[in-house]
């Protein structure tokens, strides 16, 4: 599948949890609205039955239009209100907006109730009639604001968008985190597999040259046996030849053998011991070589180091890189440091020399690839090897101008 | 020319506290009752107008062609901006009813002077310098006015 199939994968939900989410909140939010608008409408329809009476018994009782309109002065959502008699002509008017009584004709033909906008908000009207008892019939005409009707909807719908861009923050991170998950996941799985591969193809190559090593190790064993035979008995005028006979045998077999052991697994016999005494005795034994080249070994530690782990194998893995790094050298220091970050013990071997291509860095752990005139390219390999056999990995950095350092990095210390 | 507009309406603030405001039951924003007058301006006058309110801006205007008078009730003097002179002409459009039988007013709801368009009050008469729902009065002044 396809990144992007899995992008879709997982953000297709999100997307339609979010859609549904908004089309159910919407006709919610709607059907609320219209229900608390119904509600709003009942009581305020209610309040005008209220006022009609009181109006009633004022009137009444001879109370002037003006008089009862100024008893619901501190009503403050009733905009307006007016009193119109039989004729529905009007008798008295107040509004809080200066001669603002948006009624016409026809709304008065209509009677009932009715929302208008204003640019002071939505205003609820009821036109509606009452009679007093004397028999006389009047117009009760009233205006209220519905302001907190529409601040409780407003606040509604700050909150759903509130809620709603949580969703789609939350559901985009949940979403891209899955897919992050995921890819890592298969990427993992792919690697897995490719070392598989590798694992199975390097069992199979392994078990194949070992046996075509065993087959040229027997009939160089009675080639050497002969040589050895003609050194002794044989004219002393081939002598020479004999010699460089004898030696390009041993030389086979020194290839042979190699070939073999860095075919074999490793096996660990793992002890404590001060890696100081180790280093020191590799810079000992390259002591000769070093000098050959005009190369100076310089050890730096911060601090005692002691490992667990397979002395031999560690000692011939350093070896190695520090015999690399000598011969890559054209004079100059090489540079063995000794660091404990943690848990971990860093071996870095840092040479000046001309560094490495693209081409060499990305092959010179591979077996049997090697630059050097006579190398075999099977040092860097094992070295590989051997650390991570410790559970530790092999670094690489090289450039032209700082020259090349391995950085063996093990557990422990 | 403002700051004598201003002394003037001091002047008439005085003038005219003692007075008492002249709603009648009729003097409101009558949707039903609109009308177009084109005119003069015969006098510019200050008076209450409404319980608790500002003096409102009052023009006297006499309508050309017919010459009848009609009391033209503009805005709050504080309100209005422009600069009127006797002897101008002015188109009015508003709500009209009559007092007293006989005398003629006029609640705008546009004036139409000097090439603009004032917008006093909105279709339903609603006073523009009430500033609708955020209650911040005057914040809609000039938002009307309008060239053509």
């Amino acid at each position: 599948m396809k990144k992007k199939n899995y992008l879709l994968f997982f953000c297709l939900p999100v997307v339609g949890f979010v859609v549904i989410f908004f089309a159910f909140s919407s006709l919610n939010r709607s059907y609320i609205k219209k229900k608390v608008e119904g509600l709003v409408e009942e009581q305020l329809r209610a309040t005008a039955e209220i006022l009609k009476v009181n109006f009633s018994h004022f009137l009444g009782e001879d109370y002037e239009a003006d008089k009862v309109f100024d008893l619901y002065t501190n009503e403050e959502n009733i905009y307006y209100m007016a009193l119109f008699n039989e004729s529905r002509e009007i008798l008295s008017w107040k509004s809080r907006f200066e001669g603002y009584l948006p009624i016409s004709k026809e709304s008065m033909q209509m009677q009932g109730s009715w929302i208008i906008n204003s640019p002071a908000g939505k205003i609820f009207n009821s036109f509606s009639s009452f009679t007093l008892p004397e028999g006389e019939t009047y117009y009760l005409y009233l205006g209220y604001s519905l302001n907190d009707l529409q601040e409780m909807m407003a606040h509604s719908r700050r909150n759903f968008y509130l809620i709603f861009g949580l969703i789609i923050v939350v559901g985009i991170v949940f979403s891209v985190g899955l897919y992050q998950l995921q890819i890592h996941y298969m990427d993992k799985k792919s690697e897995l597999e490719e070392e598989k591969k590798e694992k199975e193809r390097y069992r199979e190559i392994s078990a194949l040259t070992s046996g075509v090593a065993h087959e040229i190790k027997n009939p160089l064993n009675s080639l050497s046996l002969l040589f050895e035979l003609l050194t002794k008995k044989g004219p002393s005028s081939d002598s020479e030849t004999i010699v460089s006979g004898r030696k390009e045998v041993a030389k086979i077999s020194r290839i042979v053998d190699q070939f073999s052991s860095s075919l074999k697994p490793i096996e660990l016999s793992k002890d404590a011991f001060p890696l100081e005494g180790e280093i020191k005795s590799v810079q000992e034994s390259l002591k000769k070589i070093a000098t050959e080249k005009g190369v100076d070994i310089q050890y730096l530690q911060d601090s005692s180091v002691t490992l667990f782990a397979d002395r031999v194998l560690l000692s011939q893995a350093i070896h190695n890189i520090v015999k690399n790094a000598i011969e890559a050298s054209e004079g100059g220091d090489v540079d063995i440091t000794v660091k404990k970050v943690r848990k971990k013990v860093f071996i870095s071997v840092k040479n000046s020399g001309r560094g490495m291509d693209e081409e060499e860095k990305t092959r010179v752990f591979e077996p049997f690839y090697s630059k050097k005139k006579g190398g075999m390219g099977i040092g860097l390999y094992l070295t590989k090897k051997i650390v991570e056999a410790h559970g530790g990995d092999l670094d690489l950095v090289s450039s032209a101008q700082n020259g090349t350092t391995f950085t063996i990095r093990i557990p422990g210390g | 020319m403002r700051k004598r507009t201003y002394i003037f309406s001091l002047w008439f603030l005085g003038v005219i506290a003692g007075l008492p405001f002249a709603q009648t039951p009729q003097h409101f924003y009558n949707i039903d009752s609109e009308r177009q007058v084109e005119g003069t301006i015969q006098e510019i006058v200050m008076e209450p107008r409404y319980k608790d309110s500002a003096p409102f801006l009052v023009l006297i205007l006499e309508e050309k062609g017919t010459h009848l008078v009609y009391n033209v009730e503009v805005s709050p003097a504080w309100f209005f901006e422009q600069d009127f002179h006797k002897g101008e002409g002015l188109t009015v459009i508003g709500s009209f009813y009559t007092t007293d039988g006989k005398k003629m007013n006029i609640i705008a709801r546009e004036v139409r002077f000097k090439g603009e368009t004032l917008v006093l009050r909105d279709k339903h008469g609603f006073p523009n310098w009430q500033g609708g729902q955020t209650g911040e009065k005057g914040r809609r002044r000039g938002k009307g006015i309008k060239k053509f």
